[in-house]
C-alpha cells in the first residue's frame, strides 16, 4: 500500500510539467550554477532548469554524494568575492551624521540641500546606477539612501569606507588608506536608519535586481500624521463607501417607466419588484430590479497618503525599466508598494485599511481600445490600485489590489458578452 | 570545505532581525544543524535575478532561539560591536589593510592567469580554425572566395571568444574593452576587496556587553522546536498558506512534505481552516500538519517544557 503511494507520488512528481512553477518559489539546487560560465557574457547564459529533487532521504551513498555536490556548489556560489577593479572602482564614504559639507572645505556651510536621510556619498560618481539611485549636492557627490548603498555594496558595485573619524585614524594623515566596510558593517549601521526595515529593504533589493526603479514614496515614514494645521479637514476616519443607486440614466428610466406606467402600479410596495405594467424590452425589466445600490470607485475621494493605517501605507513608487528617469522629476509611478510583515501584521487588512489604502492612490480608470473591449479585463483591472508586499522571514509575495466597478458594468446593457450560464464565467479577480 | 567554525557562531541582531554574514556558519549550520534560513542578499557573480540569492542569510528567531538553546551560537548586538571600530589598535588596522591587499592582489594575479589562459585558448582555436581552413583550401578550388570569408570570420570570432572577467558585471562598462597592460599586477592593481563580514577586523569572541539575551519566540515555537528536532528542516510558509514548510531533507534535494500550522491546546480552530489546510495541502501534494503544545505559557516554566508536550497531527483530503 505504501509503496504504491510513493510510486504514485513519484510518477506524478516526474510527470509533472514544469513550466508553470515560479523558479524563485523552490529551494533551487547551486549546482544549476555550476553550469552557468561566470566569466563569459551573461547575454548568452540563461537561467538554468530547476533540478531533479527527491522525495524522501534514504541512506544510500548516492544521494548523499549528490546532495554533498549541491552544498558545495552553493558553498562556493555565496562564497564568491566582491571584488573591484582599481580602474573602475566607485567609493563611497559612510557618513554617520547625515549630509555634511566636505571637510576639506571649511566654511560654515548652512547644509548640503540633501535631506538627512542620506548617509553615504560618492565622491566621484561614475556608471550607470546613478541615473536612478541617489542625490547630487553643490559639490558633485552624490549621496545615497541606505538602502539604495546596501543594494550597491551587496551586488559589488560600490566600495564603502569607513570615515576617518570612525576608525580612528587621524584625519589629517591623507597617506592613511580607510577601512572598507564589510557587507555585514553596511548592514548593522545602515539598517535601521530613517525607518529602513529588513523586510522594506528585501522588497526594494528584489525589485531592483529585476532592473525596476524604486523611489521613497511620501508615507515611508511611519509616524508622519497629516499636516493637521493645513488640511484638518481632510483627516477623517474611513467611511462606508460612497453608493450609488441607478443614477441619471435611471432617473431619466424612471421618466420612461412613468409614461409607461402613469398610475404606479409597479410600486415595489404594492406589487412585484418590477411591477405589472407592460413591459417593452428586457433592460427595462432588468433596471427595475436594480433595487441594491453599488460602489462607485471613481465617486470615492482621494486621501492624503499619510491618512491611512500602517502599514498599509504606500512606502515605494515603483517605475519600469523602460520608463525615461528624471531624478529631479520623477514621473507618477507606475505601481505603488505597501510592504506588509508578516510577523507584525498576522491579519488581513479590514475593509477600513484597504479601503484608505485604495483611497490614497490616485485614480487610474481602465483605458485603451483593449479595455474597452474586454470586460472581465476592465473589472480587473479596476478604478484605483495596490501592490501589497508581504515579506514573511525574507520570502516576499506580492498581491495586487483593485478597486472594482462591478456596478459599471451592466450586462444586460452590453452587447458581445459572454451569455448563457457559466459560458465563460470562470474569473476570479481579486475584489474588495 | 567542511570547515568547523568556532562555536558559538554569532548570529548578527540587527534592527530586530536575525542574520548570518559568514559563508562557513551557514554552510555549518545547514550540514550540522538542519538549518537553512532564508538567503536575502545578491549574488554579486549574477545580480539580475531573484532566484540565486546570496548571503546575508535571515534566520527566524525560531531557529535563532534553537541554536542558542543548542548552545552552538550567540546572539550579538551588531550595532553596538560596531562601534568596536573606534577602538582599533593601529597595529590591527594596519595588517588588517595589509591582508586586504595581499588578497587584492591575489585576486589581480587570478583574473590575469585566467585571461592568459583564454586568451591562449582563443589563439589555439583560431590557429585549429586557420588550419582547417588551410585544408579546406587546398581542396577548394576557389581560393580567393574561401580566402576572404576566412579573414572575415577569424575578426568576428575573437573578441567574441577573448572575454574580460568583468563584462559579466555590468557595473564596469569601460573594463571589457581594456585589457590588462601587464601580465605581472604591481602594487597599484591590487583588487578592492569588500569582506562578507567584519571579523576582522573587529575581535571575534564577542565581549559580554554585545551578547544578547535569547530571541522572543512566537507562539508557534514549541511546534516548530518539535519538528526541527525530528530532523526536519523547516521554512517560512507564507508561499504556501501556512506557518512552516517542513522538508524530510535539505531543501537542495528533497520536496517538502508537510504545511505546519500551530495552536495552543484550548484554541477554538475554525472548522474551515482545517478543510482549507486539507484542500490546499493535498492539491499541492504535501500533508496539513497541525499540531501545538498541551501546556500554556502559564502552565509552564519554560518554552522547552511546552516543547516536550506537542503533539501534531496530520490531515488529508480522503475526498469520499
Amino acid at each position: 500500500m505504501a509503496d504504491a503511494d510513493e510510486e504514485a507520488i513519484r510518477a506524478t512528481s516526474t510527470e509533472a510539467p514544469q513550466i508553470e512553477t515560479d523558479l524563485s518559489d523552490e529551494t533551487q539546487d547551486f549546482r544549476l550554477l555550476n553550469h552557468l560560465n561566470f566569466l563569459s557574457d551573461t547575454s548568452s547564459s540563461s537561467l538554468p532548469r530547476r533540478g531533479e529533487k527527491d522525495f524522501e532521504p534514504n541512506p544510500t551513498e548516492f544521494q548523499a554524494d549528490v546532495l554533498a555536490a549541491s552544498r558545495g556548489a552553493m558553498h562556493n556560489a555565496l562564497g564568491h568575492p566582491r571584488i573591484h577593479h582599481p580602474k573602475t572602482q566607485v567609493i563611497g564614504i559612510y557618513a554617520p551624521d547625515g549630509p555634511a559639507p566636505p571637510p576639506e572645505l571649511k566654511v560654515d556651510e548652512k547644509g548640503t540641500g540633501v535631506s538627512p536621510e542620506y548617509c553615504v556619498y560618492v565622491p566621484v560618481p561614475k556608471g550607470q546606477y546613478f541615473k536612478t539611485m541617489g542625490r547630487a549636492d553643490r559639490w558633485n557627490r552624490v549621496w545615497l539612501l541606505p538602502e539604495e548603498a546596501m543594494y550597491l555594496i551587496e551586488r559589488g558595485t560600490l566600495d564603502i569606507k569607513w570615515p576617518s573619524e570612525l576608525t580612528g585614524i587621524d584625519e589629517n594623515d591623507v597617506n592613511e588608506p580607510a577601512i572598507p566596510m564589510s557587507i555585514q558593517a553596511a548592514y548593522a549601521c545602515l539598517l535601521g536608519r530613517s525607518g529602513l526595515t529588513l523586510e522594506r529593504y528585501t522588497v526594494f533589493t528584489g525589485l531592483k535586481r529585476l532592473g525596476y526603479a524604486v523611489t521613497r514614496a511620501p508615507g515611508w515614514d511611519d509616524n508622519a500624521q497629516v499636516n493637521e494645521s493645513k488640511n484638518e479637514s481632510n483627516k477623517k476616519a474611513y467611511t462606508q463607501p460612497q453608493q450609488r443607486g441607478p443614477g441619471l440614466a435611471g432617473i431619466i428610466g424612471r421618466c420612461f417607466s412613468w409614461l409607461d406606467d402613469p398610475f404606479g402600479t409597479s410600486s415595489t410596495a404594492a406589487g412585484p419588484v418590477v411591477g405589472c405594467g407592460i413591459h417593452r424590452n428586457y433592460a427595462a425589466v432588468y433596471r427595475k430590479l436594480a433595487i441594491i445600490p453599488w460602489y462607485d470607485p471613481a465617486a470615492a475621494e482621494t486621501r492624503d497618503p499619510l491618512d491611512t493605517d500602517v502599514p498599509f501605507r504606500v512606502v515605494f513608487h515603483v517605475y519600469k525599466p523602460s520608463t525615461p528617469i528624471k531624478k529631479s522629476a520623477w514621473p507618477a509611478p507606475e505601481f505603488r508598494i505597501a510592504v506588509v510583515n508578516t510577523r507584525e501584521q498576522t491579519s488581513i487588512p479590514t475593509l477600513a485599511q484597504v479601503g484608505a489604502l485604495l483611497e490614497s492612490t490616485p485614480l487610474d480608470p481602465p483605458r485603451g481600445e483593449k479595455m474597452d473591449r474586454l470586460m472581465y479585463m476592465r473589472l480587473r483591472h479596476g478604478y484605483r490600485n495596490v501592490v501589497l508586499a508581504v515579506v514573511d522571514q525574507g520570502v516576499t509575495s506580492f498581491l495586487r489590489i483593485s478597486d472594482a466597478a462591478f456596478g459599471k458594468e451592466k450586462l444586460y446593457e452590453a452587447k458581445g458578452v459572454p451569455t448563457g450560464p457559466k459560458r465563460h464565467g470562470n474569473f476570479r479577480p481579486k475584489k474588495r | 570545505m567542511d570547515s568547523l567554525p568556532t562555536l558559538p557562531i554569532p548570529i548578527s541582531f540587527i534592527s530586530g532581525r536575525y542574520l548570518l554574514f559568514s559563508i562557513d556558519a551557514v554552510t555549518y549550520l545547514r550540514r550540522e544543524h538542519n538549518i537553512c534560513g532564508v538567503l536575502i542578499g545578491t549574488l554579486p557573480q549574477i545580480p539580475q535575478q531573484n532566484v540565486f540569492l546570496g548571503l546575508p542569510l535571515e534566520l527566524m528567531p525560531e531557529e535563532a532561539r534553537v541554536l542558542v538553546d543548542r548552545g552552538v551560537a550567540c546572539i550579538v548586538d551588531e550595532a553596538k560591536a560596531h562601534d568596536g571600530m573606534k577602538s582599533l589598535l593601529e597595529e590591527d588596522r594596519r595588517q588588517y589593510l595589509r591582508e586586504l591587499e595581499s588578497q587584492g592582489l591575489h585576486a589581480t594575479r587570478i583574473l590575469s592567469d585566467r585571461k592568459g589562459q583564454q586568451r591562449d585558448q582563443a589563439l589555439k582555436k583560431l590557429d585549429e580554425k586557420a588550419k582547417a581552413k588551410a585544408k579546406a583550401k587546398a581542396k577548394a578550388t576557389k581560393a580567393a572566395d574561401d580566402n576572404a570569408s576566412a579573414s572575415s570570420s577569424a575578426q568576428q570570432d575573437e573578441p567574441a571568444s577573448v572575454v574580460d572577467l568583468f563584462a559579466d558585471d555590468g557595473s564596469n562598462p569601460a573594463s571589457s574593452s581594456k585589457p590588462l597592460t601587464s601580465s605581472t599586477p604591481d602594487a597599484q592593481l591590487a583588487m578592492g576587496i569588500t569582506p562578507a563580514t567584519s571579523y576582522p577586523p573587529l575581535p571575534h569572541p564577542s565581549s559580554s556587553s554585545q551578547l544578547l539575551s535569547k530571541p522572543e519566540v512566537p507562539l508557534s515555537y514549541p511546534l516548530f522546536a518539535h519538528l526541527h528536532s525530528r530532523g526536519y528542516f523547516l521554512s517560512p510558509g507564507l508561499r504556501f498558506g501556512c506557518q512552516y514548510v517542513a522538508y524530510p531533507g535539505d531543501p537542495l534535494r528533497f520536496h517538502s512534505h508537510f504545511l505546519v500550522v500551530s495552536a495552543e491546546w484550548d484554541q477554538n480552530i475554525d472548522l474551515m481552516d482545517i478543510v482549507n489546510g486539507g484542500r490546499l495541502g493535498t492539491g499541492v501534494k504535501k500533508g496539513f500538519l497541525l499540531g501545538g503544545p498541551e501546556k500554556s505559557r502559564e502552565e509552564v516554566n519554560s518554552e522547552a517544557e511546552r516543547v516536550e508536550s506537542v503533539r501534531a497531527f496530520s490531515i488529508e483530503w480522503a475526498g469520499m
